[in-house]
């Protein structure tokens, strides 16, 4: 009876060109809205996971290989899977419902998901939601 | 030790609350339902059958896990679990929302 799909919940996507990856959700609409008459939520996610890095990589390669690209999408409750994770990365500023209007600005809103996740990979933390899930 | 035995008498006692609330209360019955009353919070008690697919039992289980819903397997397979909801289909998975005059919820979660 405790509400669980909130904002900073990580989730796995499960339908969709994007099935499979991790995603964090950061607003969410339980009743809809006229466009969307059923629960679905803003996820921010993983589109190419960072590669593993290894200790004799130069300092080129680890930047190289750091390197996340992210995508922004609203997406069904159903086509969601919960998870018991969270991340609690500040992403309300960058991405909002309007970012997904125009390309540009969902463009934007990528770049800026894209740094906190590659600046959260890099402390090591939440290891994992930056590995790729295996199936 | 007694808990070998899963009496008939508490069986038939979850059967008679089950038909409590079918009578009194709300619920809704399959597996997309009852992910939906989850995911919203609305339900209650999660009943789960024994012939479930160990996949879906498990996705319902980690659901009720995130929402501290109690979910109780219930002894018997699907067949079963419709004729004690008083239908005349099967029925793997239920939720109940409002348990009515019944008091399942507070007696059941005990023994899971």
């Amino acid at each position: 009876m405790v509400k669980f799909l909130k904002p900073n919940k990580a989730v796995i996507v499960l339908q969709g060109r994007y099935a499979g990856r991790k995603a964090v959700i950061v607003k969410s609409f339980d009743e809809g809205t006229r466009d969307r008459p059923y629960g679905h939520c803003l996820v921010a996610g993983i589109k190419k996971y960072p590669s593993k890095v290894i200790r004799k990589d130069s300092a080129k390669k680890t930047a190289k290989k750091s390197r996340v690209k992210c995508f922004v999408k609203l997406v069904n409750y159903q086509h969601l899977m919960p998870t018991r994770y969270t991340l609690d990365v500040d992403l309300k500023d960058a991405v909002a419902v309007d970012a997904l209007q125009t390309k540009d600005k969902k463009v934007a809103a990528c770049k800026a998901t894209k740094e906190r996740f590659e600046e959260r990979f890099k402390t090591g933390k939440n290891r994992w939601f930056f590995t790729k899930l295996r199936f | 030790m007694v808990s070998g035995k899963k009496t008939k008498k508490t069986h038939e006692s979850i059967n008679n609350r089950l038909a409590l609330v079918m009578k009194s209360g709300k619920f809704t019955l399959g597996y997309k339902t009852v992910l939906k009353s989850l995911r919203t919070s609305k339900g209650k008690l999660i009943i789960i059958s024994n012939n479930c697919p160990p996949l879906r039992k498990s996705e319902i289980e980690y659901y009720a896990m995130l929402c501290k819903v109690g979910v109780h397997h219930y002894n018997g397979n699907n067949n079963d679990l419709g004729t004690a909801c008083g239908k005349y289909f099967r029925v793997s998975c239920l939720s109940i929302i409002e348990p009515g005059d019944s008091d399942i919820i507070k007696s059941l979660p005990g023994d899971h």
